[in-house]
């Protein structure tokens, strides 16, 4: 009871928190913002999995986005 | 507390260390409420570097095959399955790289799960890892008090020539077979099959210990024994009334429905001796006291009369008995008379009644607590009756939503292993049963006769599961057959679901033979050889995962498995292992049928081990015969396009708005998702399945219905068939009517409906036996149910109690209400058996148990494991969630006690057993209530079995079962056991 | 640009453990370590009962990577925080910084070297190369190469986790709370692990939403 307020982030706010890029001290002293990783996007996709042209970020987000939406069973429900 | 619950903190054999556990929660209770300050936290999570001791101490074995995971390497395929730990139906796309099961990826298009799993289904993968694994691998016999390795051929030889001795000796009777909910559909079907051939009714499953009392009381009711809707359904409903089901934990995905329901606004109520984690999600909570589910029924039932909620047209035109019903609730079941027995308020008991009637349509769900009672039957029909009042029967968002629990116990019910019916519930009593089956098995039916012991014992129902140790150990001049139990088949079916364990290990001493076949040998194996030096026998069998067929899901949909892998280690199939079986008998031909054209019915095809009878075709055998049911329109094509096009199916309908199957070209268009049975007519018919029973507001081609015509068409001169204008929609026979025959056909004048063959074989038929399909086609396509309309029976006249009663449990806590609602005279011959009510009850009071053991002691479940649990407590990924079995305990009553949360204590039984479990100190339970979850096996009153396992094949997590204490106690008309209600004393543990 | 994150609905979370298993089935975590877990609180207090599954959430300002002495943290292009098992000397101090207590310390010799850090990976494996055996040894999985999200959010039984881009997580969330007439409108962990509510936002909602 009392801990749903202590802990809560107002719903109103979740998508529109205030987001600062962190960035490691290792990163920052190399210039760089990401280090050491491969973007997903770079990967071929499976032959049996989700589709996006590999390299192309935006086709791999919208691909993720579109994925992601078989967490919300409202959508299959009610389209 | 969740710490608790999962391990009490103290590491054991396999301890994941608390300290793990503390640092998790600790670090989130530190976000959550800021309660513990940062020094408190670190000085109570125990920090150290490494913590997670013994985290290396199971090998793990996956690594070996990471190369496999790298999807790049190689050729994969993917598997559609169907989860096999629950009845929900789950639906798991496994992908497998030359034959080995590498990944398990969610099923988004699912209608049913939507791609959603608990931790059993996240975690079935692990079935496919042979490193480490905990299950039996090859046959084995206990021989000197040890287990031996066998060759299939040995072990084969040997368990035939002593069964055919024993035979021989005692006759068929004297062999008991336990079959499984386990099987598939085909699987099942084969095995009474089987049993049949063998000449004896003398076979049982799961489903006489979790719903006989349902599928009796229900049927009873309106027709048939089984869920009316679907989980699904849910979504369509105002109000759900959970009372005696625990789904977050027995059915946790069917909460996907459940909460999206709530969300929209439907109330959700849970009553239930324990505050559960399903009722940490209702609207409203209730805690009654267990076993009194009848008063709390009849005490909502009271203020819906009283208020004038009852559907008046509904249950003019549908319901036969309720006048007799109301009169007697208003008299018996007075607010303080409820009170009285339940212990709840007057205002609890209103607010329920007050929310089911402002909230319809609704469900009211449930499972084993309202099943596992001595007077479960009465329970069961007092759920209905209050559906029936509510007008909440036969149609989308209402009507008894009853949760299987194995994946295919219903299927199994439906045509598998049971002790009093053929495939298709055809009674064994009636010899047109055997008439009708013998035909569709292509079998000599005066062959099949000279197999029985009699033509008597053939039309006799066997013993049950729940009673077998008393085939064993009953004297004989009291048993209803000529010889005693001498050989046991445990055919996947854990031992440790079954009341009296105490009692079966002494049966076990005089058993001649007992086989066990199954995945993993189960406690059955430890149990036996604990008493035993030899007499008896493992076969690994394969699971459902290295097989293929269909099962059938709750809500009644079949949904066809395709085989993920290859049988495991030495282990053959189910049905390979019948058919090899039944060579040695001598009925092989017999199991696989043979047309007139000297062809089998069911063809035999390879698989690993030898060759077995094809699934395809025994569903086209189940398809010939189950009519019934409506079995017979889920051709194995048509089953097999619903798994392909699981996209196409409706969510909240489960219809196919449309589509086209790409590989067949068969057209999906206003099918229900697994062709819900009953799916009456041939495959070529195209009915589309029953989402909904008894649902008048649709045409019978559109899965409509209404209640069955089956106890003819008045009694003492009241009306039993369904009132004018009430009928399907669309029906020709716009009023109640007896069901279909060649006679009502012609009297119709629509015999010649029927095509030139049809007439040939609906002559002198039924709708139940016409294997053309042509009386239930012509039916329907006038709009008519086959099997009649009815009204549904608010009193089952030939039960022993028409109207249900209270009656307190055997073991009652309360000897004052033993004396107001006492149970039965005991019974001389139930099931070949006597059984006892009034004398042991009587002598529980007598002998003030009450006094003895104070708190009442009922049983459940845990989200991590099913059933037995042996397969569950196998799979480390599960096994590590739950290390220790416990028993739930109110904060008052381990106080009184002296008990601390987290230690060991005694609980003890009027069965004399006593169990080491661990206190779990909690508010869960009142402070008159204990709980044991039933899934653990493998100590023996404080012993760890482990010596008496085969090596290798003990799993992970052992710990005391709870049925080892459980105590006498059957349900009147099913013989279904009492788990729900005894009694118990918990003390602190001294060694 | 996608910015991945977790939310885990505690009006639908109904512990069964899913999220846990799945992920053990896809990143063959060994017994003892627990990338993932579900946590009850009030456990059988009628009314207050709330279970939530909590693993590392991939913070915006994610304390361990401030706290690591080696600097072997790392975060993602889309938001995910990773770790180098190669450079971890396994001191523990990210544990103390964690609000949710996600590093898990597996004992020498199982998954990976002697005291290295474990933890949730978002299904997104490390540094080594995408998808390869190396990666899967030390890391687990990595869906995201593969258009997957992690294998606990896909599977929940009751789509109480969510994971995922941040942005669509909001608005998944956002109908289901306007559906039940905001209750739950608590965003559990939100707060620490992606920041406050910016000024002149509506404050967090009352105490007992569900009570």
């Amino acid at each position: 009871m009392i801990r749903c307020s202590l802990l809560a982030a107002s719903v109103l706010c979740i998508g529109g928190c205030m987001e600062v890029e962190q960035v490691s001290n290792a990163q920052k002293q190399a210039g760089q913002t990401v280090r050491r990783d491969t973007n997903p996007w770079s990967n071929e996709p499976l032959a049996n999995g989700p589709k996006w042209s590999k390299g192309d970020r935006t086709s791999w987000e919208e691909q993720i986005k579109k994925r992601q939406l078989a967490q919300h069973e409202h959508r299959r429900i009610y389209e | 507390m969740l710490l608790t619950r999962k391990n009490n903190g103290s590491a054991s054999q396999h301890g994941t260390s608390a300290v793990q556990h503390n640092r998790l929660s600790q670090g989130l209770s530190s976000v959550l409420g800021k309660t513990i300050d940062r020094r408190t936290f670190l000085k109570r999570s125990g920090m150290t570097a490494g913590a997670g001791i013994a985290a290396a101490q199971i090998p793990f074995s996956m690594m070996g095959e990471a190369k496999a995971a790298d999807a790049a390497a190689g050729k994969t395929e993917v598997k559609r399955t169907i989860c096999t730990h629950c009845s929900v139906g789950c639906a798991i796309d496994a992908v497998v790289q030359d034959g080995v099961w590498i990944r398990q990826e969610p099923v988004f298009d699912s209608p049913i799960n939507l791609g959603a799993h608990c931790a059993k289904g996240a975690s079935i993968r692990e079935h496919g890892i042979t490193h480490d694994s905990h299950r039996l691998k090859y046959p084995m016999k206990l021989e000197g008090g040890k287990w031996k390795r066998l060759s299939w051929d040995q072990a084969y030889t040997e368990i035939s020539e002593k069964l055919l001795k024993i035979r021989k000796e005692s006759g068929p009777d004297a062999l008991f077979v336990v079959g499984s909910s386990k099987h598939n559909n085909e699987q099942a079907y084969l095995l009474r099959k089987w049993v049949s051939l063998w000449g004896s009714n003398n076979t049982d499953h799961q489903a006489r210990i979790c719903h006989s009392t349902t599928v009796a009381g229900v049927a009873q009711t309106w027709g048939y024994g089984a869920m009316t809707n679907s989980y699904n359904d849910e979504q369509n409903s105002k109000s759900l009334f959970f009372l005696g089901s625990n789904a977050a934990e027995a059915h946790p995905v069917s909460m996907l429905h459940t909460l999206h329901a709530k969300e929209n606004g439907c109330k959700v109520i849970v009553a239930d001796p324990r505050y559960t984690r399903t009722a940490a999600k209702a609207d409203i909570y209730v805690r009654f006291r267990s076993g009194t589910d009848v008063p709390l029924i009849f005490g909502i039932l009271h203020h819906i009369f009283k208020n004038g909620w009852e559907d008046k047209q509904y249950i003019h035109d549908r319901v036969y008995g309720m006048e007799d019903v109301k009169k007697e609730v208003m008299a018996k079941w007075t607010p303080d008379k409820v009170t009285e027995a339940t212990g709840c308020s007057e205002a609890e008991i209103f607010n329920i009644a007050k929310t089911m009637a402002e909230n319809r349509p609704g469900f009211i769900i449930w499972a084993m607590g309202q099943t596992q009672h001595n007077n479960a039957n009465g329970i069961v029909r007092a759920s209905n009756i209050l559906q029936l009042a509510l007008g909440n029967v036969g149609r989308s968002g209402g009507g008894c939503n009853i949760y299987r629990g194995h994946d295919n116990v219903q299927g199994a019910t439906d045509v598998g292993p049971n002790p009093d019916t053929l495939p298709g519930y055809y009674p064994v009593t009636v010899p047109a049963s055997w008439a009708h089956w013998s035909r569709v098995w292509n079998v000599d039916l005066a062959w099949l006769k000279k197999q029985f012991a009699s033509e008597a014992m053939m039309a006799k129902p066997g013993m049950t599961v729940s009673r077998w140790i008393d085939g064993v150990l009953e004297k004989n001049e009291l048993i209803d057959q000529e010889s005693n139990l001498r050989a046991i088949v445990y055919w996947g079916h854990a031992p440790n679901s079954q009341s009296r364990g105490l009692e079966m290990v002494e049966a076990m001493k005089k058993l001649d033979l007992m086989i066990v076949v199954d995945p993993y040998p189960s406690a059955s194996a430890a149990m036996f050889a604990m008493v035993r030096k030899d007499g008896a026998y493992l076969l690994p069998v394969a699971t459902q995962l290295e097989t293929e067929g269909s099962a059938t899901a709750s809500n009644r949909s079949l949904q066809w498995r395709q085989k993920v892998i290859d049988p495991l280690f030495e282990s053959r199939t189910d049905h390979m292992i019948m058919y090899q079986l039944a060579e040695k008998f001598g009925f092989a031909k017999e199991l696989i049928g043979q047309k007139g054209d000297g062809k089998p019915n069911i063809a035999l095809v390879k698989g690993k081990g030898g060759m077995e009878p094809s699934m395809e075709d025994t569903l086209r055998e189940i398809n010939r015969g189950a009519w019934t049911i409506g079995y017979t329109g889920q051709s194995p094509e048509r089953l097999q396009a619903h798994m392909r096009n699981m996209h196409q199916f409706d969510v909240k309908t489960l219809r196919a708005k449309g589509g086209k199957d790409a590989k067949t070209g068969y057209d999906l268009t206003g099918d229900y998702f697994g062709l819900p049975w009953p799916c009456y007519g041939n495959a070529a018919l195209k009915h589309p399945g029953s989402p909904n029973l008894y649902d008048n507001s649709k045409h019978m081609m559109d899965g409509g219905g209404n209640f069955r015509a089956l106890w003819g068409a008045e009694r003492d001169g009241v009306n039993l068939l369904a009132e004018d204008g009430s009928h399907p929609k669309g029906a020709e026979i716009t009023t109640g009517h007896p069901p279909f025959d060649h006679v009502l056909l012609k009297k119709l004048g629509w015999w010649d409906d029927l095509t030139e063959d049809e007439k040939k074989e609906a002559e002198g038929k039924t709708w139940a036996n016409d294997l053309s399909g042509g009386i239930q086609r012509v039916a329907m396509k006038h709009g008519n149910h086959p099997f009649g309309n009815a009204k549904a029976r608010a009193v089952v006249w030939n039960f022993p109690d028409g109207i249900p009663q209270h009656r307190e449990p055997l073991y009652s806590p309360r000897p004052d209400m033993v004396e107001k609602y006492p149970t039965h005279d005991d019974v001389k011959n139930m099931w070949r058996l006597p059984t006892l009510f009034k004398s042991v009850q009587q002598k529980s009071v007598k002998e003030e148990m009450h006094k003895k053991y104070p708190l009442v002691l009922t049983s459940g479940r845990l989200v991590e494991y099913e059933g037995g649990g042996e397969e569950t407590r196998s799979n480390p990924w599960l096994a590590e969630l739950q290390q220790d079995n416990f028993v739930e305990i109110n904060p008052k009553s381990a106080a009184d006690r002296g008990i601390r949360n987290g230690e060991f204590v005694w609980v003890s039984t009027p069965s004399g057993a006593k169990l080491k479990v661990k206190a779990q100190v909690t508010e869960r339970v009142g402070p008159d209530t204990c709980f044991i979850p039933f899934h653990f096996s493998g100590w023996w009153q404080g012993q760890d079995m482990l010596p008496y396992y085969p090596e290798g094949a003990a799993p992970i997590v052992r710990g005391e079962a709870v049925n080892t204490a459980t105590t006498y106690g059957y349900d009147r008309v099913t013989m279904m056991q009492e788990t729900k209600t005894t009694l118990c004393q918990v003390a602190k543990f001294q060694a | 640009m996608a910015r991945m994150k977790f939310l885990c609905d505690a009006e639908r979370c109904i512990e069964c453990n899913g999220c846990v298993t799945a992920c053990k089935n896809e990143n063959e975590v060994p017994w003892g370590v627990n990338r993932r877990r579900v946590v009850t609180i009030n456990d059988g207090v009628i009314g207050a009962e709330k279970s939530i599954s909590v693993a590392c959430m991939h913070c915006s300002d994610a304390p361990c990577m401030a706290v690591c002495p080696v600097d072997c943290f790392y975060k993602t292009a889309d938001g995910v925080v990773l770790h180098d098992k190669d450079l971890c000397i396994g001191c523990g101090y990210c544990f103390y910084a964690c609000p949710f207590g996600a590093p898990q310390f597996p004992q020498a010799g199982a998954f990976g070297l002697r005291g290295k850090m474990d933890k949730c990976t978002f299904c997104a494996g490390g540094p080594e190369e995408d998808k390869s055996e190396a990666e899967f040894k030390k890391y687990g999985r990595n869906r995201l190469a593969e258009g997957k999200l992690p294998a606990c959010a896909e599977m929940c039984s009751t789509k109480a986790l969510l994971g995922g881009d941040g942005d669509v997580i909001a608005d998944i969330y956002r109908e289901r709370v306007a559906r039940r007439g905001s209750k739950g409108a608590e965003a559990w962990g939100w707060g620490s692990a992606y920041g406050q509510p910016p000024k002149g936002a509506a404050p967090a909602a009352p105490a007992g939403g569900k009570s």
